[in-house]
């Protein structure tokens, strides 16, 4: 189990630094000048080209490279070049407000879908089974600012039974802190609920056809028992695998959900950076979202592997 | 004219400037209007009981106030957009942060919704006979906002010898200044008075130091940068302890020494909440969470437009969309081909269809009728197909030609291109779109398209307008227009410090842009703000300043 942990975090090292590499790379074939971006096109070329020295971008690619790279591994993120503050400050915000997001939507979509797909695929072929698949499948193929709208016309405006306003008072407390993140994470459940339920519901019909279950039920079990202890232990696999996926989503991709409801998470931040060349943001930014989602998987293997032993030995071989 | 009101006015006529006495005359001669003759006086320093006198006396009726039962305390909500970067002066360039600068700073004087100049931190102004000196009286016992001070004529002097500086990191004040001002020129007279040697002649020097030049904040001579920490400023607000965070939101206090004892806020604070996109603010407004919002656009704000529960300020600004047509490439290196271009648009019909009727027709120059030295008996180009096609057979091109357009994905231009790619399409000239990103379009395109559409911002006098995009030197010249008529034409203006010169100019440079149409220009813009019913007071400006220290909830 330790070989195959360290070989798995080993092998997250390399991509980081593979993705250091293509993010700096990228961030800096941006179009554009840094300080024409933060001054705006009508700036005098004096002002652009004093600011651009005072932030270091007239310099050797390569020089800026290892300066940042430098700094990321010793845990300075670097200044933002348009807002001048820490880095780690603006993303120590983002993130934390993208983990809060994340985790309100994860408590309601993770259980709630499992629950769908479960059902789904006990009362497969029945009417319940139509309207979870179905119903799931047009949540999820719908866009989240088509969601957000109507779900903030409705619950917001017309009913106004959920606030719209993300933002609390610093000393609000937790449960407080909560309410105002169902509105937001409400079409992210109507968009992960679909996905989750349908692999779970696959899992679940390949499991409830398989020998193994067959033999449980042949044994005398309980039907319940058989349900949660063989058959679910077996479905779950898959669906572990597409939650893991979809933390990174969670965590660094709702820039279309964080702008609707005016969330300052990590997304919304990511984007900014970009328009603004905002290098050591968006470098920054894209190295968390990464780690994060190397996080995710890392804790999906592990947990894959000790739900299923044979992923072990078949990697020790 | 009654006796009384005649020998009033000649006692005030006998303390005015030559000047002053000119633009008198201009006003009993009805030469011109009451407004412009408002617009213009303060523009020269005209000392408001002074004004009263002449206004008075020239039978014109006192400018109406808004009133209304405001009552003491509270704190008002208000939605703006996401600043583009550090919360700093001399690099503020967009209007989420000149409207947070504009809360806790002042200026040496306040260009209003008509373009007056109102006195602020100076409290009159004189230029010498030909406009190449401009001298201020600066107000005393003013202090700032963090209980320092008083603001002394160094702050003033220091501020501008920053602002006019190109050495200093990232100053965008010097598009403004750039032959206009340098630092030398930044001069104390006396403990009470500044005095500005300009580069060149401008008469219309003062707007440089008003609102309009959002950079121009007068702050203490010993500062050196850090302004988001502190948000130092002379104006009516102050940073509440742990009020800014970066990219989400800024609350102010009120300031408890402000000057002004005659005229303290109502208010208690303002929250001004940050909002990357203009959907999400104007929902936000609907469901309650903003009192106010502003700058919104018509293809959005729709239900803000009719809603019962909201009044719509409309100011009419300078800002527009301007189409330029590189003259040194075809197809518009023939201006036959140009003028066929401008005569086969719309105008009305745009601004019905793209602004909801919220917008000005322009004429295809930056003379906008706005403004006071503008010559309105030029004649509005309308939509003649006939003549447009007439236009091109003439040019040889009847057969149509092709070009691309490029511009920017910003609020209605991607309409806008829409419509001018019909109304070519009418006359033979085939427009092929290229929509893209603003940072693209700045970077790659803007200087460097057969035609295109940028986005201008307001501007209290024309001047920047007819300098940068169409003097043969002009740093913003997309159309690559030269024309050493219009350049004399340009200094002519420039130096002009009596309206009717001004006017006389404008009227020839209106006429030789017609002729030449090196762009077009269809509409100048309303600034649009939404405010709940229950705030008043508010006074919103064209450049997108908001004036809080007089607004309030009402009981």
């Amino acid at each position: 189990m330790l070989r195959f942990l360290l070989r798995r975090v080993a092998l997250a090292l390399v991509t980081l630094w593979v993705l250091s590499v293509i993010i700096f790379l990228a961030s800096h074939a941006l179009p554009g000048d840094v300080g024409r971006r933060i001054l705006g096109p009508f700036a005098d070329p004096r002002a652009v080209a004093t600011l651009d020295h005072s932030l270091g971008v007239d310099r050797p690619l390569l020089v800026q490279y290892l300066t940042w790279i430098g700094g990321f591994v010793h845990g300075d993120l670097g200044m933002s070049l348009s807002f001048h503050v820490p880095v780690s400050q603006l993303l120590l915000r983002g993130f934390g407000n993208s983990v809060k997001l994340a985790a309100v939507a994860f408590v309601i979509v993770v259980p709630l879908s499992i629950f769908g797909g479960v059902v789904a695929a006990l009362r497969r072929g029945r009417l319940v089974d139509r309207i979870i698949t179905v119903g799931g499948l047009s949540a999820t193929a719908m866009p989240e600012f088509v969601t957000s709208i109507v779900l903030i016309l409705v619950l917001s405006i017309s009913l106004k039974v959920l606030p719209i306003s993300v933002q609390v008072p610093p000393d609000a407390d937790p449960l407080t802190q909560i309410y105002h993140l169902i509105l937001p994470s409400l079409p992210l459940v109507l968009v992960l609920f679909g996905y989750i339920a349908r692999i779970t519901r696959a899992g679940m019909i390949e499991a409830l056809e398989s020998d193994y279950t067959r033999t449980a039920v042949l044994k005398g079990l309980p039907w319940r028992t058989v349900v949660i202890r063989h058959v679910l232990r077996n479905a779950l696999m898959p669906t572990i695998a597409v939650v893991a996926t979809q933390t990174g989503y969670l965590i660094g991709g709702l820039v279309v959900i964080e702008t609707m409801f005016n969330y300052q998470g990590i997304g919304q931040l990511l984007y900014t950076a970009v328009s603004q060349k905002d290098f050591p943001l968006i470098q920054a930014g894209v190295m968390t979202v990464g780690i994060v989602y190397l996080a995710a998987t890392l804790l999906a293997d592990i947990s894959y592997s000790l739900l299923n032993p044979r992923i072990r030995l078949a990697g020790r071989e | 004219m009654n006796r009384e009101a005649q020998r009033r006015l000649d006692e005030v006529r006998k303390e005015r400037t030559e000047l002053e006495n000119n633009a008198i005359d201009e006003l009993i001669a009805g030469r011109v209007s009451r407004r412009e003759f408002i617009r213009f006086a303060t523009v020269i320093g005209f000392s408001m009981p002074a004004l009263a006198v002449v206004l008075e006396a020239c039978s014109t009726s006192s400018t109406p106030t808004t009133g209304g039962n405001i009552k003491k305390g509270g704190r008002l909500n208000v939605g703006l957009q996401t600043p583009a970067g550090a919360m700093d002066p001399i690099l503020t360039n967009d209007l989420g942060r000149l409207t947070i600068l504009g809360q806790c700073g002042e200026y040496l004087c306040w260009s209003d919704s008509n373009l007056h100049l109102r006195p602020v931190l100076a409290t009159s102004w004189t230029p010498n006979s030909d406009g190449t000196e401009w001298t201020f009286k600066i107000r005393q016992n003013v202090k700032y906002n963090d209980g320092s001070g008083p603001m002394t004529v160094d702050d003033v002097v220091a501020t501008f010898k920053r602002l006019a500086d190109p050495t200093v990191t990232g100053n965008n004040a010097l598009s403004n200044f750039k032959g206009v001002l340098s630092s030398s020129g930044v001069t104390k007279v006396d403990n009470q008075t500044v005095k500005f040697t300009l580069d060149a002649a401008n008469g219309n020097f003062p707007y440089l130091v008003s609102s309009d030049n959002y950079n121009a904040i007068i702050l203490p001579a010993g500062y050196s940068g850090g302004w988001d920490q502190t948000f130092i400023g002379t104006g009516p607000w102050k940073l509440k302890t742990g009020g800014y965070v970066v990219n989400d939101h800024v609350s102010l206090d009120r300031n408890p020494t402000y000057w002004d004892s005659n005229n303290q806020p109502f208010l208690d604070g303002l929250d001004f909440k940050f909002y990357d996109s203009e959907p999400s603010a104007i929902l936000a407004f609907q469901a309650g969470s903003l009192d106010v919002y502003t700058q919104f656009s018509v293809a959005n704000g729709q239900g803000l437009l009719t809603d019962p529960n909201t009044t719509v300020i409309e100011i009419p600004t300078s800002a527009h969309r301007q189409v330029h047509l590189r003259v040194d490439q075809p197809p518009f290196n023939d201006k036959l081909v140009r003028q066929a271009m401008a005569f086969a648009i719309d105008r009305p019909t745009i601004i019905t269809g793209l602004w909801n009727g919220k917008a000005q027709i322009a004429n295809d120059h930056p003379l906008f009728k706005m403004y006071p030295s503008s010559d309105t008996s030029v004649a509005q180009r309308a939509l003649d197909l006939t003549k447009a096609k007439s236009l091109m057979a003439q040019a040889g091109k009847a057969s149509g030609v092709d070009v691309t357009l490029y511009t920017e994905k910003v609020q209605e231009i991607p309409a806008l291109a829409a419509l001018l790619v019909s109304a070519g399409g009418q006359i033979g000239i085939r427009i092929t779109l290229n929509l893209t990103d603003s940072g693209t379009y700045y970077d790659r395109y803007w200087l460097n398209s057969p035609m295109g559409i940028t986005d201008y911002g307001h501007r209290g006098v024309p001047n920047t307008f007819l300098s940068a995009p169409l003097l043969s030197t002009g740093t913003w010249n997309a159309a690559h227009f030269a024309n050493p008529t219009y350049d004399g034409y340009y200094k002519d203006y420039v130096k002009a410090v009596d309206l009717s010169a001004q006017k006389a100019v404008a009227g020839k440079i209106e006429n030789l842009l017609l002729d030449e149409t090196p762009m077009l220009i269809p509409y100048n813009y309303d600034f649009l703000t939404a405010v709940k019913k229950k705030v008043s007071g508010l006074e919103t400006s064209g450049m997108g300043h908001m004036n809080f220290r007089l607004a309030g909830i009402t009981s």
